[in-house]
């Protein structure tokens, strides 16, 4: 922080560079340390009510007894989703950011040790609901993925583009109220795909089943391909 | 980015204003595709009759050069 005086008032200017560039840091150890142990990490970001945890409810029930997982729940203040994921029996650390609207690296860091890294293969972070400031915050992850569902309209790639460049994979929840919607869906993968060419678009419907293996099999492959990373060293 | 909160690169963009000369309709939105698939390019406006093209993005991904590199790739003439 800087402070200073302008006409007579005083002023802090937050030095953001630093910050950033602070987080960055701790990110890059965090992803160290995580491929390291072979861990596939995967950032999971979204409005609220996109379906963030719902994905994970359903990516759990499939994977569970096939990888071992683990998740990092992001909210303000509530364990609501953690209570979620809990039910599954995957452990889950809940991270209250106290009012904050994206988590970052030394938030990541500080709990990682309650996690067994030596006996994980995938750990989604599941950010705060959020399309904006999550995207500018590595947390130490492989990949951040997005969730964006119908109902929030084929407008926001265009009007929230960080996060869909960030992205490595763009889930498009809630596909099975389309013909109730009207979401221009070739719209959207197209905006999706000018901003991101060469994006994985997935179309998913949570409560249908549709596009979970789909999603399933991304996952699988990422895990796969950060194992054989680690054996190489 | 965010002004709501004020967290991240609220400032780290840059916004710049060309004068591209040459433009059709389609080579228009062509280059705006091209443009808006470069890293850190966030936000791209032209308008294909004066030529105005507004592109807003990330320095530290993208440098000047790949966004002048759009222009001259399909033979058109920007002026800063």
């Amino acid at each position: 922080m800087l402070a200073g005086r302008q006409g007579g008032i005083k002023m802090e200017v937050r030095v953001m560079k630093n910050v950033l560039g602070e987080n960055d840091r701790v990110a890059a150890e965090n992803q160290a340390m995580f491929a390291a142990k072979g861990v596939y990490v995967l950032n999971l970001m979204g409005s609220p009510g996109s379906g963030k945890t719902t994905l994970l409810e359903k990516t759990m029930q499939k994977l569970k007894d096939e990888l071992r997982m683990a998740v990092i729940e992001g909210d303000l203040f509530t364990t609501k989703d953690a209570e979620r994921i809990d039910r599954y029996g995957v452990p889950v650390i809940q991270i209250n950011t106290a009012g904050g609207c994206h988590l970052d690296a030394p938030m990541v860091q500080k709990v990682a040790p309650q996690l067994d890294l030596d006996h994980l293969d995938l750990l989604v972070v599941e950010n705060v609901g959020n399309l904006v400031c999550p995207a500018e915050f590595a947390v130490g992850e492989a990949d951040k993925g997005v969730v964006l569902s119908i109902t929030e309209g084929d407008d926001k790639p265009m009007k929230y583009p960080l996060i869909f460049k960030e992205s490595a994979v763009i889930v498009l929840n809630k596909i099975d109220i389309l013909p109730y919607c009207n979401f221009d869906r070739t719209a959207a993968r197209e905006d999706i795909t000018t901003l991101h060419p060469g994006a994985n678009i997935i179309e998913v419907s949570c409560t249908q089943g549709d596009g979970l293996d789909a999603w399933c099999d991304w996952l699988r492959q990422r895990v796969a391909e950060t194992k054989a990373q680690a054996q190489k060293g | 980015m965010c002004k709501e909160c004020g967290c991240g690169e609220t400032n780290g963009n840059t916004r710049l204003q060309f004068t591209v000369h040459g433009y059709t309709e389609d080579s228009a939105k062509e280059v705006e595709k091209a443009l808006f698939g470069l890293p850190g390019v966030l936000f791209v406006h032209i308008h294909a009759h004066d030529g105005s093209t507004t592109v807003d993005y990330q320095p530290g991904k993208t440098k000047l050069r790949d966004i002048m590199g759009v222009f001259d790739e399909r033979g058109l003439e920007a002026d800063l």
